[in-house]
């Protein structure tokens, strides 16, 4: 809580989030995907500050991601539980500075993150397809030769089942993997530099 | 001497004399039998350092490219005035060139962000074209930026039809580079190969731009007949665009 309440401007650092995943560089991506920019700002502030600072910088994070992105899904609880998990962390445990455990918490989170959107679009998905059903009628199998093709349930927007057992875990996948690797060097300077600050006004 | 003595036959010296200019008329005779093969080959062995070059082939793809687009710009013309006669499309579509200031190509969103919003009069659902066809419809705009749905998107679904068999369908991003032709028909008839272009029933996009070309069909899919679609545009290396404002 000491950076939050003390010095609040620190925060605004949160911003260059959604700026970074705008400008998110095309050499730093993995099968076309880029790093979780969200997570790795949000590992070393929760776990250097808490876990009430972190759920708040959670929430606050999630609202920028979900502006930037359309769509009915979203990303806060997620963000708002990692804040807290790590928070806690870094209040509970011995102090993590080890860049393996750094790495480890940020593949969780990641992963933890891309699950969430995905169990959104399915059961988006899922609602979606049976009201389709319900307007159309079942339209499988022989029907699809007697009654043709129900456009309501083609034109359903979204990630679909078998998008997402496809090319969405491929994503999800990628964004681990490079979130995880990327942690070790970018959360630890950022650690070393909001633990400097909070020790500074502690004295 | 006897008057006949000059029919007989030659001796064996003269006749070895003359061999060689029976030889040289008898490939006469073959050069003009087979129409001339060893002179036009021959031609074209000594002549071919002085061949028509690259530069020349250059000249005439431009001229056939100046042609291309003269005949392009007329058949648009023509096109446009028969539609206003059918009273199809009265407005005069209008474009707005916009730079593309940052690209999401793949990943859980694949959008790009447009440096022109709704201060140059961009709305959300207008298409945005690119070099090599349709890439996308305005998602949401704010005053100087607009984000763009690519077609790859799975929240983008754009009416197309196969131009060569008349077939319509839904183009439909899976999250991959290459969105999937979701047919209304049971029978699509569509090939690999196949042009497919925003369907002319759409209200959504400008009707018959190019969007992709068929790769694979696969008729049996559920619940629809289905085919991958290879874009036209290259959508991970788009700078600049252009959006269809109305």
């Amino acid at each position: 809580m000491d950076l939050l309440t003390r010095q609040p401007r620190l925060a605004a650092t949160a911003l260059l989030v959604p700026l970074l995943v705008l400008a998110s560089p095309g050499w730093l991506r993995l099968d076309g995907v880029g790093p979780c920019w969200a997570v790795l700002w949000l590992l070393p502030w929760a776990l250097s500050d808490g876990p009430f600072s972190g759920a708040c910088a959670g929430l606050g994070l999630g609202l920028l991601m979900d502006a930037l992105h359309p769509g009915g899904v979203t990303q806060v609880p997620a963000l708002l539980l990692l804040g807290w998990w790590w928070g806690r962390m870094g209040r509970r445990a011995p102090p993590i500075q080890r860049s393996f455990s750094l790495g480890l918490l940020a593949l969780l989170g990641t992963a933890l993150l891309g699950l969430t959107l995905t169990l959104q679009w399915g059961v988006l998905d899922w609602f979606g397809a049976r009201e389709a059903l319900q307007q159309g009628g079942a339209v499988t199998g022989r029907n699809l030769v007697d009654q043709g093709v129900n456009p309501a349930l083609l034109a359903l927007p979204g990630w679909r089942w078998d998008d997402l057992a496809g090319a969405g875990f491929q994503v999800l996948l990628a964004q681990t993997l490079l979130t995880a690797l990327l942690a070790p060097m970018l959360c630890s300077l950022q650690l070393l530099f909001w633990r400097q600050m909070g020790a500074g006004w502690r004295r | 001497m006897p008057a006949w003595r000059w029919l007989r036959f030659p001796q064996g010296a003269s006749l070895r004399r003359i061999a060689p200019w029976l030889l040289v008329l008898l490939a006469l005779l073959a050069v003009r039998l087979s129409k001339g093969a060893v002179l036009a080959d021959a031609y074209a062995f000594l002549s071919r350092p002085f061949w028509p070059g690259t530069a020349q082939a250059e000249w005439l793809r431009s001229a056939r490219r100046v042609e291309d687009g003269a005949r392009l710009a007329q058949l648009e013309r023509d096109n446009q005035r028969l539609r206003t006669l059918l009273e199809l499309q009265e407005q005069n579509p209008s474009r707005v060139t916009a730079p593309v200031i940052s690209r999401e190509g793949a990943g859980w969103w694949q959008q790009a962000l447009l440096g022109q919003g709704s201060l140059s009069g961009i709305r959300a659902g207008q298409a945005v074209l690119g070099p090599g066809g349709l890439v996308g419809l305005v998602g949401s705009v704010t005053p100087t930026t607009a984000t763009v749905t690519l077609l790859t998107d799975p929240r983008s679904r754009v009416g197309v039809w196969v131009g060569r068999t008349q077939h319509h369908g839904l183009l439909s991003g899976v999250g991959t580079a290459r969105p999937l032709l979701r047919f209304l028909e049971k029978d699509p008839q569509a090939r690999p190969g196949d042009v497919v272009v925003t369907s002319p029933a759409s209200t959504l996009v400008p009707p018959n731009l190019p969007v992709g070309v068929i790769q694979t069909v696969d008729a049996n899919a559920d619940p629809a007949p289905e085919a991958v679609v290879q874009l036209i545009a290259p959508l991970s290396a788009l700078d600049w665009v252009q959006v269809q404002v109305r």
